[in-house]
């Protein structure tokens, strides 16, 4: 599958891969933009973002923390019967996805498993944003019942009793295991959490094209296909998906309420962002809490200041559209299995289905096949094959094998 | 959050495109003297001038609002503040529930105003609520891209 999509991104645009191939330009040419639209277009950039540390998380940009983080992310010991990581659903090779409609772990989950691609980014983890920290996050389904099903006792039970995971997590925070099972599943999340920031996408023709407009190199933007340019055109225009597919990672970091049902099967609702809010102010581990290694609390504006309110049930978080054409299936509950179909239900949003006091700003684009296609061929230019992380193949830590001499 | 601004026996003070320096103005100028970088919205009672810190407002990123109120002849100082922000042409609010506290070292009238976001670009209205004897709403405009 991922050959014959690479085959329909080469074909569609004018770019020079990743991979340093050349690919026949085909006489596009730079289609005129008007300086609202390049405006626009210059939101969405530049890429990557810098790297940032995280003050809740003293772990956060650690060597060592990235490098334990990384084998507990594929370690089954993790969860409550030996055989489930956090790798088990977010597959590297992947996309960092199950690509399963909704999750398995020990059972069917109701939700799509996200990508971890560009993690480090947001601002609410989880559809529903019931965590607003990465490490909080990554606590969350090692003791959920139907995803990894273990206790902060069986995780704590875990790093005191490994003495390479005693010693790592020591030389990380300074102190060894502690007696506090929810301090270690804390500190267990955290470098979780450091690994994870690692995880980041890879520059895409979109990206070219739009730092060669910043700079004003029209030859070089003139590389991005006429399908890719129309398709940005409509992006940012008549399709106003900009509106919360906004800035450099394509999300504005919230939610919305965009059509989809929040039935999880008959009789049993979704709550959604409502939900989440609810979980978040009522979770010990959110960036209120005495877990939070900030002690500014710096980062934790948007949880002293949301509030659920009525029109949070049905609206699920904004995704970055990064490397969206490896994300299928697609929505929180994995109800569309192309872009394709995406883009048909946006085109034929059914308004019956928004909430009375949604938003406005949700109208069926009524998009023509032609401008589909486009919409399609610059959604897939914001896509790389070219993913930088590359897995850490030592074995040892030699910080913990010169402790053990 | 969504927002009903029209209720019926409040003052509401539309100034959208009316928003003015603070310097040069006379009004404005007796209300917030060394408030430097601030822009004011008026109504028949009250003036209010207010800055964001950081000064730009970015989509998807908290910011504060500093703003001073002045009474005008025959009004009454408000006893309570608020602040709030819609998006008319989307029928939302924001996401986030601003407070707003009373800066009592800087005098009477300072406030400050934490907690805001303006989650997409486009046309925003920032409303301050001045509740006393009766309710002022000013309203200035912002507009994001």
């Amino acid at each position: 599958m991922r050959r014959r999509l690479l085959a329909r991104i080469a074909a569609a645009l004018t770019v020079t891969t990743g991979l340093g191939i050349a690919i026949e330009a085909g006489g596009d040419s730079l289609l005129p933009f008007t300086e609202e639209e390049t405006t626009a277009i210059l939101r969405h950039g530049p890429w990557p973002q810098p790297w940032s540390h995280d003050p809740s998380n003293r772990a956060s940009g650690n060597a060592e923390a990235i490098f334990l983080g990384e084998r507990l992310f594929f370690d089954p010991r993790l969860s409550v019967n030996g055989k489930l990581s956090c790798g088990t659903c977010h597959e590297p090779e992947r996309n960092w996805i199950d690509g399963e409609k909704r999750g398995l772990g020990l059972a069917r989950v109701d939700r799509n498993t996200p990508s971890l691609l560009d993690v480090r980014l947001h601002r609410w983890f989880g559809h529903d944003g019931a965590a607003d920290s990465l490490w909080s996050q990554s606590m969350r389904p090692i003791v959920d019942a139907r995803e990894m099903g273990a206790s902060a006792a069986h995780v704590a039970k875990l790093v005191r009793g490994d003495a390479r995971l005693a010693c790592r997590y020591e030389n990380i925070f300074g102190e060894a295991p502690p007696a506090d099972d929810d301090a270690v599943l804390v500190g267990v999340g955290k470098a979780l959490a450091a690994f994870q920031e690692t995880i980041i996408s890879g520059r895409t023709p979109f990206d070219r094209f739009r730092d060669a407009l910043a700079r004003g190199d029209r030859q070089e933007a003139a590389q991005y296909s006429q399908p890719a340019q129309r398709g940005l055109k409509i992006f940012i225009g008549k399709g106003a998906c900009n509106t919360c597919h906004f800035g450099p990672n394509f999300t504005n970091n919230e939610f919305a309420d965009t059509g989809i049902s929040y039935f999880i099967e008959p009789g049993r609702v979704d709550a959604g962002r409502h939900g989440g809010i609810q979980k978040l102010n009522t979770s010990p581990y959110n960036l209120l809490s005495r877990w939070n290694d900030d002690p500014a609390r710096s980062t934790a504006t948007s949880t002293r200041h949301v509030e659920p309110e009525q029109r949070n049930f049905g609206e699920f978080k904004v995704p970055t559209l990064r490397n969206a054409v490896l994300n299928a299936p697609y929505m929180h509950d994995g109800s569309f299995a192309t872009l394709r179909e995406v883009i048909r239900h946006y085109s034929e949003l059914n308004e019956e289905r928004l909430h009375a006091d949604g938003q406005k700003i949700l109208k069926p684009l009524r998009l023509t096949p032609d401008e589909s296609n486009d919409l399609l061929v610059f959604l897939e230019s914001v896509s790389t094959f070219t993913s930088p992380w590359r897995g850490n193949s030592g074995t040892d830590d030699p910080h913990c094998e010169v402790r053990k001499k | 959050m969504t927002l009903r601004w029209a209720a019926t026996g409040v003052v509401l003070c539309s100034v959208l495109g009316f928003a003015m320096g603070v310097a040069g103005s006379g009004a404005a100028t007796a209300c917030t003297p060394a408030f430097k970088g601030a822009t004011a919205v008026e109504s028949p009672r009250y003036t209010v001038a207010w800055r964001t810190q950081p000064a730009g407002i970015a989509v998807g990123q908290h910011f504060a609002v500093d703003f001073v109120v002045c009474a005008k002849a025959g009004a009454a100082a408000p006893k309570e503040m608020r602040i709030d922000a819609q998006m008319p042409e989307h029928g939302h609010g924001m996401n986030y529930k601003a407070v707003v506290t009373p800066v009592k070292s800087e005098g009477g009238g300072r406030y400050r105003a934490d907690g805001l976001m303006f989650h997409m670009p486009g046309r925003w209205e920032l409303m301050f609520e001045l509740r006393g004897d009766a309710i002022d709403r000013l309203v200035a405009e912002v507009i994001l891209k």
